[in-house]
């Protein structure tokens, strides 16, 4: 199935033109808080994307069933639920992971991300349309924060994906690991640079 | 817009069919993941024994209860430091027992090779639940495990990382008087030449409020011990 223009948009766009950390400035705290290593910061994206879609794809299901009065409420319902299964699945399958991320699963359910698509996009549009922007955001999401947490990790700790790659001879020449960046100032510092660089790239207009 | 009547029965009706939803999936899977935390802690409890599964075969849930089957024995000491004869670990029910402690002994060929106590106290998010392992001698750090925590992910979150850990193997808790005092974690690397170098221990860079915490549980958790481990560095017990 072919897919229209305006699918395609639903999900490219939050990949880099409509990036909801870097450009909508969404879903930063978690942004900082599970960037200090890749492995997190891979499976937090992951738990995101899953959350976003699923969410997305049953409020756009039920968009034209749910009465405005408590849209929101009835979104931060589908969302939880969502949240609290991924939750309940990783700790029964994945153990080891489920405990590495500890309370930042949780803290998907006030990601303002995915409140944002599910109110401003899923309400409005199709469930496969809606699954598809999901699906961006998601990845959208992800990319950041594989982006940050490769910087954090990289300074911070000079591994990438928990293997040394700064030579011990850098080591031994004076070069120290920069306490900064497994801070959490390393990451506003990270993050700005990559909206900084994005902006000029994406010849971006503050409006 | 949708009447009152159906704003009421819409939520009603969403409300529960997502909490049965969820129920069923903690209900069916709620075995699985009570299995996972008893494996996490038995594994956590042959970590800081030193047992270690290699790097391309990690241990299954099975794995890790065969070896607690056949090289771990447990037993409960009272607060003077006897052991009590008719209980055992699983018995205890740490907010009702408060005077009895749990030990896991690995033995092997009928020899002690050392000694798994649990360790839990406050960092800097909340509580952290470990295993502190000892020696033969009842003085010898011989390793330390974190099963459960919600500190910082690389920062307090290392204290589950192989490379603080090991930093606690051979340490020493007790001073050359034969008094504890405990195993510290000191601001960035230990001064190896200093006098004190036995008993302290590498820190996490901005982790200072979870190692202060560590730093006081341990010294607690081993203080209740102590009745115990003294008799044993004073050779009246095995």
């Amino acid at each position: 199935m072919p897919f229209s223009k305006k699918s395609k948009t639903a999900f490219t766009d939050p990949l880099m033109s409509n990036n909801p950390i870097s450009l909508q400035v969404l879903g930063i705290c978690s942004a900082l808080a599970v960037t200090t290593k890749l492995d997190t910061a891979v499976v937090m994206s992951l738990a995101v994307i899953v959350v976003l879609s699923v969410s997305n794809t049953v409020i756009s299901i039920l968009r034209k069933m749910i009465p405005a009065k408590v849209r929101i409420i009835v979104q931060l319902s589908v969302i939880a639920s969502m949240v609290i299964f991924t939750d309940i699945v990783l700790k029964a399958f994945f153990y080891d992971i489920s405990k590495q991320l500890s309370v930042f699963v949780a803290l998907i359910i006030t990601n303002c991300i995915i409140m944002g698509r599910a109110e401003a996009f899923a309400m409005q549009n199709r469930p496969g349309r809606s699954l598809l922007d999901g699906l961006g955001n998601g990845l959208g999401y992800g990319l950041i924060l594989i982006g940050v947490a490769f910087f954090r990790e990289l300074l911070g700790f000079g591994t990438i994906y928990n293997r040394q790659v700064i030579p011990e001879s850098f080591y031994q020449a004076g070069y120290e690991n920069m306490g900064l960046m497994v801070l959490s100032p390393g990451a506003f510092i990270i993050l700005g640079l990559i909206v900084w660089a994005q902006r000029i790239i994406g010849k971006v207009e503050e409006e | 817009m949708h009447s009152n009547r159906y704003t009421l029965l819409f939520t009603a009706i969403i409300t529960i069919v997502l909490a049965s939803l969820l129920s069923l999936a903690d209900s069916s899977l709620k075995e699985k993941f009570e299995r996972n935390v008893d494996v996490d802690i038995k594994k956590n409890i042959l970590g800081s024994l030193g047992f270690k599964a290699s790097d391309d075969s990690p241990w299954t849930n099975e794995d890790v209860e065969s070896i607690f089957q056949n090289s771990i024995v447990g037993f409960v000491v009272d607060n003077s430091g006897f052991v009590v004869k008719d209980k055992l670990p699983e018995d205890i029910d740490p907010s009702i027992d408060l005077d009895l402690f749990p030990i896991y002994k690995r033995v092997s060929n009928n020899i002690t090779e050392g000694y798994s106590i649990p360790i839990s106290g406050k960092g800097l998010w909340g509580t952290m639940y470990g295993y502190f392992s000892i020696e033969a001698d009842g003085a010898t750090a011989k390793g330390i495990t974190f099963y459960s925590h919600i500190e910082t992910p690389g920062l307090g979150g290392e204290v589950d990382k192989p490379w603080f850990q090991n930093n606690f193997v051979g340490k020493r808790f007790v001073d050359e008087n034969g008094e504890l005092i405990g195993i510290q974690t000191v601001k960035g690397q230990v001064d190896e030449t200093s006098k004190e170098a036995y008993h302290l221990v590498d820190g996490i860079s901005g982790a200072t409020m979870t190692s202060r915490g560590l730093n006081q549980f341990l010294l607690k958790d081993l203080k209740l011990y102590d009745p115990y481990f003294s008799k044993i560095r004073n050779g009246k017990n095995s």
